[in-house]
């Protein structure tokens, strides 16, 4: 199933990816002051990525939240949702927050924000990211993602980053385990919450599927089950400078709709951690 | 999340002379909606937000955490608080130097090379160069470390 799969198994760790904090700095002011601390390389696929060499959570800049330690994978959902500054959006699983404070950047802080999880342990890293980036667009919630639609939010665009089984995390973590038990369960959670973000969502808005997980279990069978069911059509994604690939249409007896829209960033294409995202527009 | 109080616009003016008296600079909160939570926390966030509509969620914060009202009309800034202010405030703020800045960023107390209108006892604002590192409260010989114990680095 893994295309390049030795690439994968050589790949160096010691890069690490960060997102400028545009609400605190300016992207070449802080490009400037870290060139001096470290070895930089710009992100080939969004301005206000870096890789680092070094270690990054030991520096002034990280102190005063000029930056925000984030896999250069995950900066991607973001940047095919698009938010704007006048958007209400909803964060369905949001904690750790690394997408919501992008978005909340993305936003200039205007709009709002309903970032969600379930993790009541989780919300205080959420909390602890969103006051460090200079939030205050931001609304932190603990709801259980399935039932939100029943408390009466409504968004513009909804980001759904799924609990997953973290298979595309391979490339810094090749020990993991894997069970097809825990694909199965997870599938079945993803697909209640994209049914749950479905209902949250106007009419036309549009939703941003995510997870860092390998599986067409976890990926394109959730996108074909919210295209038969929940009056969902899937978008073309275009993104630039990262080598992307179309998400799986065929997968044993299965055949999934929508999988050509939606891309797979896989791991050792980039160096990256892998990821699915599929975008989604509810008619 | 509880919140205690919605503040009207004349209350955000208060709070805003406040401000004003202790760093000698003016800022516009009437751009946010600010309320209070337990221990006269203030805390600000995009004034779009439906207030009554978060009521009805389970809430756990809301927006920015910009600071405490502190007896005698004193505020404790957070640190994004006082980076808000911090750039123009024109008094309570501390200068210190790079090495006393690393230690200040440990959580250990800290001598400033150059106080800007300061007030014993009072909190100041602690600048490195151009950053805002802080607060802190200056005492006789030295500035009272505030970092929270979660934002500390050790290098």
């Amino acid at each position: 199933m893994i295309p390049d799969a030795e690439k994968l198994f050589s790949a160096s760790t010691e890069w690490k990816s960060i997102r400028v904090n545009t609400l605190k700095i300016g992207r070449d002011e802080l490009l400037e002051r870290l060139s001096e601390k470290f070895e930089v390389r710009e992100m080939p696929w969004y301005e206000n990525g870096f890789f680092i060499k070094g270690d990054i959570t030991k520096s002034l800049e990280y102190y005063l939240g000029y930056y925000h330690v984030q896999e250069a994978g995950s900066m991607l959902p973001p940047l095919v949702m698009l938010p704007d500054k006048n958007d209400c959006i909803i964060d369905i699983c949001a904690a750790p927050g690394s997408k919501t404070t992008q978005m909340a950047m993305m936003m200039e802080n205007e709009g709002i924000i309903f970032a969600n999880d379930v993790n009541s342990k989780r919300l205080r890293a959420l909390a602890h990211n969103i006051q460090k980036c200079g939030v205050v667009n931001c609304i932190i919630l603990n709801h259980d993602g399935r039932f939100l639609w029943k408390k009466g939010i409504r968004g513009d665009k909804i980001l759904l980053d799924a609990p997953c089984t973290a298979s595309g995390k391979i490339i810094k973590n090749k020990n993991m385990t894997w069970s097809y038990g825990r694909v199965i369960r997870m599938s079945k959670l993803q697909k209640r919450l994209i049914e749950s973000a479905s209902k949250c969502l106007i009419d036309g808005g549009t939703l941003v599927y995510s997870t860092c997980s390998l599986e067409p279990e976890e990926n394109e069978e959730v996108i074909d089950y919210a295209i038969k069911n929940l009056n969902m059509e899937a978008e073309k994604i275009e993104l630039v400078g990262i080598k992307t690939r179309r998400g799986i249409k065929r997968w044993g007896d299965k055949e999934y709709e929508g999988a050509e829209k939606a891309i797979r960033i896989w791991p050792q294409d980039n160096l990256t951690e892998g990821f699915f995202i599929c975008k989604l527009r509810k008619y | 999340m509880q919140i205690k109080k919605i503040l009207n616009e004349k209350e955000i003016r208060d709070i805003e002379k406040l401000i004003e008296k202790n760093y000698g600079c003016k800022i516009n909160l009437g751009k946010y909606k600010v309320f209070k939570t337990g221990e006269e926390k203030i805390w600000i966030v995009e004034k779009g937000v439906d207030m009554e509509l978060c009521k009805k969620l389970r809430c756990y914060a809301m927006g920015m955490y910009f600071g405490k009202l502190k007896r005698n009309n004193k505020i404790k800034l957070s640190m994004e608080g006082a980076m808000m202010i911090g750039k123009i405030a024109k008094k309570n703020v501390a200068v210190i130097d790079e090495g006393e800045g690393m230690k200040f960023i440990e959580g250990e107390n800290v001598i400033a090379s150059k106080l800007i209108g300061c007030e014993q006892n009072n909190f100041v604002i602690i600048k490195m160069n151009e950053d805002i590192l802080g607060v802190g409260i200056l005492r006789e010989n030295f500035i009272e470390n505030l970092v929270p114990k979660a934002r500390r680095i050790n290098f």
